[in-house]
This record gives structure tokens, C-alpha cells and sequence, in this order.
């Protein structure tokens, strides 16, 4: 190793470190409220707090179980029918138009629906994301169907392949480097609904209890909430990334 | 022109020589070196893209007979409807007017008995070699056992055996064609169509795989049709060169080509190769000139008619 790359090295480890610090610094210098913002190691005090009495885990798992059903389905919805309409025309002709109209709208925007349609109730949550998900996944179907390589076709065709294995054997897989782009935007899609869902009225769920702890001035576990999320996120893109590497190797 | 000239081959300097065993009963299609499959008649051909005033002739009463079991190169200029030819032989353009019979089927959509080798690989890049070469076979039925074996045997053929578990991405572009080549024959196909398949490639690597595919045809027997712009692998490859005029696509000439068989690059040098050469040049030329004279008093009329 170069000195230069041992110099790299030592500036990439020190990154957080001294951003903690600095943040340290500042809240505790007086020159700012540190009740408004408290220290890291306020911020961490409050965050064990949170964790001891078993609710971190809690608010956690709902968010997740939020994410991940709302994901799970509105990918798969997504991803059948944008190999679908990608390959047939008329399904593109019926449903195309439909879902170009709804697709730009933000997510957020249904949340005062949702509420008037499901409540408080899970359901309401899971639509959320599942609405965020979907578009976007389904577009990015869509477009791999249509734009994997004619002439991959041309040789299946010639090669004695079925009409109706083509799916399977060229359109999925030609189609799965650009599916996993989209999904892969939809998970930070579906996070960021998830924050509006919970925000919107639930009774569990880390951004629910970011709200709470802003109303009862805990700025120290807000802070340590939008950590959390952070984090939580940043693993799943993270584990996503390495996923689509092993299915998509030769994307 | 001996028939019985001693096959000692001059391979170039940086190309290996292609092993082939003597186990390949399974693979041959025809003992005696007579093909019974693979006779391809068109008939008054015409080939017509879009429709009313953008409508465009891209080949025109086009007529050709070719016995099971020949090697026939298409020659021509850029754009002259070379491609589209092969296109409509293997059933991915439907003719506007006439028809292309196989094995005195008409020819109506893409199928496996017509195998089609296209000027860039285009392997699934998601399967290994091996998966790429046993596709054919597989989806024609064959269980995944035997559909491999074949695979096996066709890369052996080819001269990548050793590549089978490799990925497309992970091999030379002379490579990869030839593992296309593979893929085409492992589904013993009655036609073989080819497109510039070695266009793309340097001139060494071309070399060898011209002798490579006469190698395999050689064994095979399959018809071949073979389309190039190079007149020297056009002569040197075929039975028979077939050259096409420029716009709208149509046949010039059709030459036999009488050279020592089996071809080995010892043709490249003999007297009677450069004759050849000579007669397709001046062919082109005469009947180029022909058809441009043609086409103008056509286009002229064309232009009174308006
Ligand atoms: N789908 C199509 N629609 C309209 N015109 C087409 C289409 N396919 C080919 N053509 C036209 O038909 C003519 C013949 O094309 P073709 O690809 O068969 O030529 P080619 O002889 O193979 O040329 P090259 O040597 O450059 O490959 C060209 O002028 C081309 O523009
Ligand atoms: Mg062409």
C-alpha cells in the first residue's frame, strides 16, 4: 500500500468519526439549544432507552413488515404485468394509458384517501407502498420487455423455441437487468412512503415514533429515529445491490 | 484441380488446429456424404417494405434452386437485399410476392429446421456455452441429459470443449461465433443460414474460421447459404457463388465453383482461383453497369408515368 492509500485509508474511517465530534462540539458549545439539538451521546442515551423497553424492536418490525409486504406485492404486480403489457400490445393499448395517467402522481398524495378508505388499519399502509412500488416497477418491465435484442429473439425463434416458452427462456431473463434497476429505486420509493404512511396515523413504526417523540420534545429520540431509518434503509439497498449482482451476473 | 491433393493444411501461425475425433457417428447426418435434406426452392421472390409511396423494392423476382447439401455463397453490394433474403428463407419476412419452399414445405414463420447464424453472436448471455448449445436440442424435446451430450459434442466440434462452463461475456468475439455456429448445428438443422457471420472478425481469425466451418459442413453435409461481401471468402467457401445486384436486389450471375475439395487455403494461390476471382469481378462490373443502365431508363419512365 502507497502511502497515498494508507493516507485514503485513514480519511475514509475518520469520515464518521469526526462528523460525530463536530456535532458533539457545536451542541455542546452554547451556541446552539442543545435541547433542540442534543448531542450524539444524547442521541444514543435516548436511543437505549428506546431499546431496552422492547419497542425499538417493535417499531422496527412494523416498519419493515410495512415495506416489505407493500414491496413483495406491488413488485410482483408490477413485474407481471409489465412483462405483459411489454409483450402484447393490446394489454399495452388497454392498460397503458391508465397507468401513465396515475403513475406520475405522488404517493403522498393518496395518504388523506387512504385514510378515508382504510383507516388506521395495516391495509392502508400496505396499499401505500404498494402504490409507490408498482409503477415504477411495472414501467421498468415494460421497457426490459421491449428492449431486449431482436435479434436474441430471431435466434431463439431459430433455434425451435415455442411462442409460448419465449417468455421464459429470452423476454424474463433479457428483461431482468432492467427490472432490477426498478427495483431497486423502489425500495427507497417504498421507504419514503412508508415515512408518509406512518405519519399519517398509525399506532407503531419508527416514523410514527419520531412524530410522538417530536410532540413530547424528545428531540434526542427523534434524532435517534431518523438514524434508525437511515440505517435501515442504507442495509436494504445495500443487500439489494448484492442481490442483483448474484441474479443479474451478466447485467 | 485434383481431387486426390494431399490435405496437408497450412494453418496460420496463431491459430490451433481443430481436434476432431472420430466419434462423431451420432452427429453425422449423412455415411456417405450425400445430403438428402435441405433442398430449397424460391421461386419469383419479391420482397416489397411499406406500403404505398414509401413503398420499397428490396429484392425483386428472385429465383433460386439449391440441391440438399450446397454451399452456396450470396454476394453483393451494401443494401442489395442480401440479408433480406436469408431473412425471408428463414421465415422472419414474409414474402410480398412469390415463395421459399424448404423440403417442399412452404417456408411461413422461424423454425429449428432452419438454423440462422447472425453477424454478431448473439448468445444468450445469461446461459454458459454449454447451456447456449444445448438450447436448441432441449427445446425440440430432447431430455436435458442428451440435449448436453449433443452440446458436448458440437463444442468439441468447434474446438471449446473446454469453454463449456464459461459465459458468453467471458470469450473472444471468434470465439463466441463459433460457439453460434455450434448452437445453429446442434440442432441439426436441414438449412443453415448465415449472415457476414465473419464479418465482424480480424483477418487471421476469419482464416480459421472458414476452415473450420468447411471442416464441419464437410462432416455435416447441412445446406448452406452464406452471405458475404467478400468475393474472396465467397469463392473460397462455396460450391456455387450467387451475386446479387444493387437496388432492387436481384441475381446476376450464378457460378459454380470448381475448386479442389476438400478446400484447404492452397485454393487461395491456385491459377484457378484467381480466374474465378477475375470472372465474378468482371460479372459484377458488366451486369452492374447492365442493371444501372436499366434502372435509370426504369426510373425515368417511373418519373413520365407521374
Ligand atoms: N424492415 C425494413 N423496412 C424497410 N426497409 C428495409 C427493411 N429491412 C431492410 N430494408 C431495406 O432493404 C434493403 C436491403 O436490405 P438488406 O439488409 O437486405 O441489405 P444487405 O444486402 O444485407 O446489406 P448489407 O450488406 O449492408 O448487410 C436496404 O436498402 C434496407 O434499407
Ligand atoms: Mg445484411
Amino acid at each position: 500500500m502507497t502511502k497515498q492509500q494508507a493516507l485514503n485509508r485513514l480519511v475514509l474511517g475518520l469520515s464518521i468519526p469526526l462528523f460525530l465530534g463536530l456535532w458533539e462540539a457545536v451542541s455542546r458549545s452554547g451556541s446552539v439549544n442543545s435541547v433542540l439539538f442534543p448531542p450524539p451521546t444524547l442521541v444514543a442515551v435516548a436511543l437505549y432507552n428506546w431499546a431496552i423497553d422492547g419497542s425499538l424492536l417493535i417499531d422496527i418490525m412494523m416498519s419493515i413488515s410495512r415495506v416489505v409486504v407493500g414491496f413483495v406485492t406491488g413488485a410482483a404486480a408490477g413485474i407481471v404485468l409489465g412483462i405483459l403489457t411489454g409483450r402484447y400490445q393490446i394489454l399495452s393499448n388497454l392498460l397503458s394509458p391508465v397507468f401513465q395517467l396515475l403513475r406520475p402522481i405522488p404517493p403522498i398524495a393518496f395518504v388523506p384517501i387512504v385514510i378515508l378508505w382504510f383507516g388506521l388499519s395495516e391495509l392502508g399502509k400496505w396499499f401505500l407502498v404498494f402504490w409507490g412500488v408498482f409503477f415504477t416497477v411495472w414501467i421498468a418491465a415494460h421497457l426490459g420487455v421491449q428492449r431486449v435484442d431482436k435479434t436474441l429473439i430471431r435466434a431463439a425463434q431459430c433455434l425451435g423455441t415455442p411462442e409460448k416458452r419465449m417468455l421464459q427462456e429470452v423476454l424474463l431473463p433479457g428483461a431482468l437487468p432492467y427490472i432490477f434497476v426498478g427495483l431497486r429505486t423502489s425500495i427507497s420509493i417504498s421507504f419514503y412512503t412508508l415515512v408518509a404512511a406512518e405519519l399519517a396515523g398509525t399506532f407503531s413504526g419508527i416514523a410514527y415514533r419520531i412524530e410522538i417523540a417530536q410532540q413530547n420534545l424528545q428531540v434526542g429520540q427523534t434524532i435517534g429515529g431518523l438514524i434508525v431509518l437511515g440505517i435501515i434503509s442504507a442495509v436494504a439497498d445495500k443487500v439489494f445491490g448484492l442481490l442483483s449482482h448474484r441474479v443479474v451476473w451478466w447485467g | 484441380m485434383s481431387l486426390n491433393e494431399p490435405s496437408s493444411r497450412t494453418l496460420p501461425a496463431n491459430s490451433k488446429p481443430i481436434s476432431f475425433t472420430s466419434s462423431h457417428t451420432s452427429v453425422k447426418k449423412v455415411a456417405d456424404g450425400v445430403a438428402t435434406e435441405g433442398y430449397i426452392n424460391i421461386q419469383d421472390l419479391s420482397i416489397v417494405f411499406g406500403k404505398g409511396k414509401n413503398s420499397f423494392v428490396a429484392v425483386e423476382r428472385i429465383s433460386l434452386e439449391i440441391p440438399p447439401g450446397q454451399f452456396v455463397c450470396l454476394v453483393g453490394p451494401s443494401g442489395c437485399g442480401k440479408s433480406t433474403v436469408l431473412s425471408a428463407i428463414a421465415g422472419f419476412v414474409a414474402p410480398t410476392y412469390g415463395t421459399i419452399q424448404v423440403d417442399g414445405r412452404v417456408v411461413r414463420k422461424p423454425a429449428g429446421e432452419r438454423g440462422m447464424v447472425f453477424q454478431q453472436p448473439s448468445l444468450f448471455p445469461w446461459k454458459t456455452v454449454l447451456g447456449n448449445v444445448a438450447h436448441g436440442p432441449l427445446m425440440s424435446g430432447k431430455s436435458k441429459v442428451e440435449s448436453h451430450r449433443l452440446a458436448r459434442e458440437f463444442l468439441q466440434m468447434v474446438g471449446l470443449a473446454n469453454f463449456a462452463d464459461s459465459y458468453p461475456a467471458t470469450l473472444s468475439g471468434g470465439m463466441q461465433q463459433r460457439v453460434a455456429i455450434a448452437r445453429a448445428l446442434a440442432n441439426f438443422p436441414r438449412v443453415l443460414l448465415m449472415d457476414e457471420p465473419f464479418g465482424a472478425l480480424d483477418a487471421q481469425t476469419r482464416i480459421m474460421m472458414q476452415e473450420n466451418l468447411l471442416k464441419l459442413w464437410e462432416e455435416l453435409r447441412t445446406t448452406v447459404v452464406f452471405v458475404t461481401h467478400d468475393i474472396d471468402e465467397a469463392i473460397f467457401l462455396g460450391d456455387r457463388v450467387v451475386i446479387m445486384s444493387a437496388n432492387p436486389g436481384c441475381i446476376l450471375a450464378d457460378l459454380p465453383i470448381c475448386l479442389s475439395q476438400p478446400r484447404n487455403p492452397e485454393v487461395l494461390i491456385e491459377p484457378a482461383f484467381a480466374n474465378l476471382k477475375k470472372d465474378c469481378f468482371e460479372l459484377i462490373r458488366r451486369e452492374s453497369l447492365l442493371a444501372f443502365e436499366q434502372q435509370s431508363r426504369r426510373s425515368s419512365k417511373i418519373q413520365r408515368h407521374r
